[in-house]
């Protein structure tokens, strides 16, 4: 049997650079706009100036924002490494696959679930008597971690499966190893590419949040994305510059997913 | 005897399913000897070898390995090297410290690992890959890896569970041999699980057969053959014409192929017994002439291998495998009077 011909090779030729326009078009825009002097009711921006970029870098409610952003961000993918990866490993060596399948569900619950019923449960149990701490940054972390964590789940499980990971620990449990042995020198290393794909996504998901962090930042560490909406209501090309920021680093962010990712997806160990 | 290297006495286990378990195993690996343990799939072979690996601990019987028991102690401490079905090797290391990875986490110095790993990797013929990860080796050359890291470390005992299993047909030939000339050459005491009777004919010093978890017959490779101690052993190793007979005479059987001359079976007329032909002793006979056990067949199945042709026929009421070199035509059979056995499940072996 030889293989058939791919179907329509110009439509879908057509079809995929139609979606990159698409794409590509507001985020062109967004970067036109923040070098314009003067954007009314015309297509295009009128004359070119970088005082936008000064504007928003010399703003301290924008510096305050980004330093929040990263600061959260760390923190999320801290203890995302800490709490994740235990549970990526009991996830993966639950003995029962009826308890393997719940597990998953679970996990997987915040990616369907809005990021405004999180932060509704949170002000609800936050803001009592008992638990007075909405408004901390520890909270936003906290929430932030919940809503990255599948991912992470999803990216380090599939990794362990891929790899047979249980039996390369019972290799190395042949082999003489001890369990603190096989953790640092076969589990974290033959996951190291996964775990870092995973701790990416959940840095960028961090920095773009903004339904949760909305309601439930507090006024000194509201991110980055919730002061940004404001800038919407002051002068065009500010509010350009200011997104293009959180643009650069979203792009930072997904370039360095798809670099260790594609470390992760190649034939298991190459380098 | 001397010592043997692993001695297996009385072990059950059964999983909580119930299923492939084994039952009051005696076994004893001789220092130095290759034993290969066949059976179907879901005999309790791979049970078996988790048992003396320790990665499973008997509900009843003792492991012994180097004349220590261990059935109590985890596989870490059991000193015996393994090699996977799937390898297992570790997919971020390159071949060199795969192999010299059991030195490194016994704590011996850099210098040392290196040297008896290369040492190792001259020993299965891949000195010049050491640099190489896992991934970018061939099956055959992960193999020998594997076989390397489970001899680097001068385990007690090599347990090596299906190794030619996931390899294609010309490189497992090549695989067996290899294997053969390393357990020769470090001369450990070895257990080997397959389900494949080429390869225990043909690797083995001496051969378990297993069924339903139990070992029902252990010996050299052509006393397996030879002298199959039931009906199973037969068709398992090797292929096999198990035919009903009556007793109708002190060296004659009623069988459903006709009467056939038989050696002296020692049961009264009229028992009921299994004898056993192998289907290269029965000889193609020219027409006419005379003799014992001459039957007239009728070809049903032709198979042509090159060297032999395997053929099916009818004869009598019943049915016989046949195993000739000859590319005549086969209208009739003798089968000689020595290669009649007989079969009657009880006796043992060793």
């Amino acid at each position: 049997m030889t293989a058939a011909a791919p179907v329509g090779p110009r439509f879908t030729r057509w079809v995929t650079l139609l979606y990159l326009g698409y794409l590509a078009a507001p985020i062109v825009l967004l970067f036109v706009g923040s070098f314009g002097q003067l954007w009314l009711n015309t297509l295009l921006p009128t004359g070119f100036t970088g005082r936008w970029y000064a504007e928003v870098t010399a703003d301290p409610s924008f510096r305050r924002a980004f330093a929040s952003s990263l600061t959260v961000a760390g923190l999320t993918v801290l203890l995302c490494l800490v709490v994740g990866l235990p549970l990526a490993y009991a996830v993966f060596r639950a003995d029962r696959p009826g308890v393997r399948a719940l597990a998953r569900v679970i996990y997987q619950l915040p990616v369907a679930l809005p990021a405004l019923v999180l932060a509704f449960g949170f002000i609800r149990v936050f803001s009592s008597d008992a638990l007075p701490w909405l408004g901390s940054i520890w909270l936003l972390v906290a929430g932030h971690l919940v809503l990255g964590l599948p991912y992470f789940l999803q990216a380090v499980v599939a990794d362990m499966q891929r790899l047979d990971l249980r039996l390369l620990e019972t290799a190395a449990e042949s082999l003489g190893a001890s369990g603190w042995q096989r953790f640092f020198q076969i589990v974290l290393p033959s996951l190291r590419h996964s775990i870092l794909a995973g701790l990416i996504v959940v840095a960028a998901l961090s920095i773009g949040e903004f339904q949760f962090s909305n309601l439930v930042a507090g006024f000194l560490n509201r991110t980055y994305p919730v002061v940004l909406l404001q800038a919407f209501y002051g002068a065009t090309g500010f509010a350009c510059a200011a997104t293009v920021v959180l643009l650069v680093l979203a792009l930072a962010a997904s370039v360095a997913g798809a670099v260790a990712t594609g470390g992760a997806m190649r034939p298991a160990g190459a380098h | 005897m001397d010592r043997p290297a692993v001695a297996l006495e009385g072990l059950s286990f059964s999983y909580p399913g119930g299923a492939a378990g084994v039952a009051d195993v005696d076994l004893a690996i001789r220092a130095g000897e290759m034993l290969v343990c066949i059976g179907p799939s879901g005999c309790g072979k791979t049970t078996l070898l988790r048992l003396v690996a320790g990665f499973l601990k008997p509900h009843a019987g003792r492991v012994a390995i180097a004349g220590r028991d261990v059935t109590g102690a985890d596989a870490r401490s059991r000193q015996c090297g393994i090699v996977f079905q799937s390898y297992a090797l570790f997919p971020h290391m390159s071949v060199r410290d795969n192999v010299a990875y059991p030195l490194r986490v016994r704590g011996v110095p850099a210098s040392g690992r290196a040297a008896r790993a290369a040492k190792m990797l001259d020993l299965v013929g891949l000195a010049a890959l050491a640099d190489r990860l896992p991934a970018a080796l061939s099956g055959g050359q992960q193999q020998r890896v594997a076989l390397a890291r489970a001899l680097v470390f001068e385990p007690a005992a090599l347990l090596l569970d299906e190794p030619l299993s996931a390899l294609d047909a010309a490189t497992r030939v090549a695989m067996r041999d290899e294997i053969r000339r390393v357990q020769r050459e470090r001369n450990i005491a070895t257990l080997l699980i397959t389900h494949d009777q080429d390869e225990a004919l043909s690797l083995a010093d001496r051969i378990a057969v297993m069924r339903d978890g139990r070992i029902v017959q252990v010996g050299t490779p052509q006393a397996i053959y030879d002298h199959p101690a039931s009906g199973f052993v037969a068709t398992f190793v090797g292929r096999a014409n198990v035919i009903e007979a009556t007793a109708s005479g002190p060296d004659r059987v009623d069988t459903p192929l006709g009467t056939l001359a038989t050696p002296p079976h020692g049961l009264a007329l009229g028992a009921a017994m299994s004898i056993l032909v192998r289907p290269e002793r029965v000889e193609p006979a020219a027409d006419g002439g005379g003799g014992d056990n001459l039957i007239e067949v009728a070809i049903e199945q032709d198979k042509f291998f090159g060297a032999t042709r395997a053929l099916v026929a009818k004869a009598g009421n019943g049915r016989l495998a046949i195993e000739t070199a000859s590319r005549e035509a086969v209208r009739r059979v003798r089968i000689p009077r020595d290669a009649i056995q007989f079969l009657d499940g009880k006796r043992k072996e060793t």
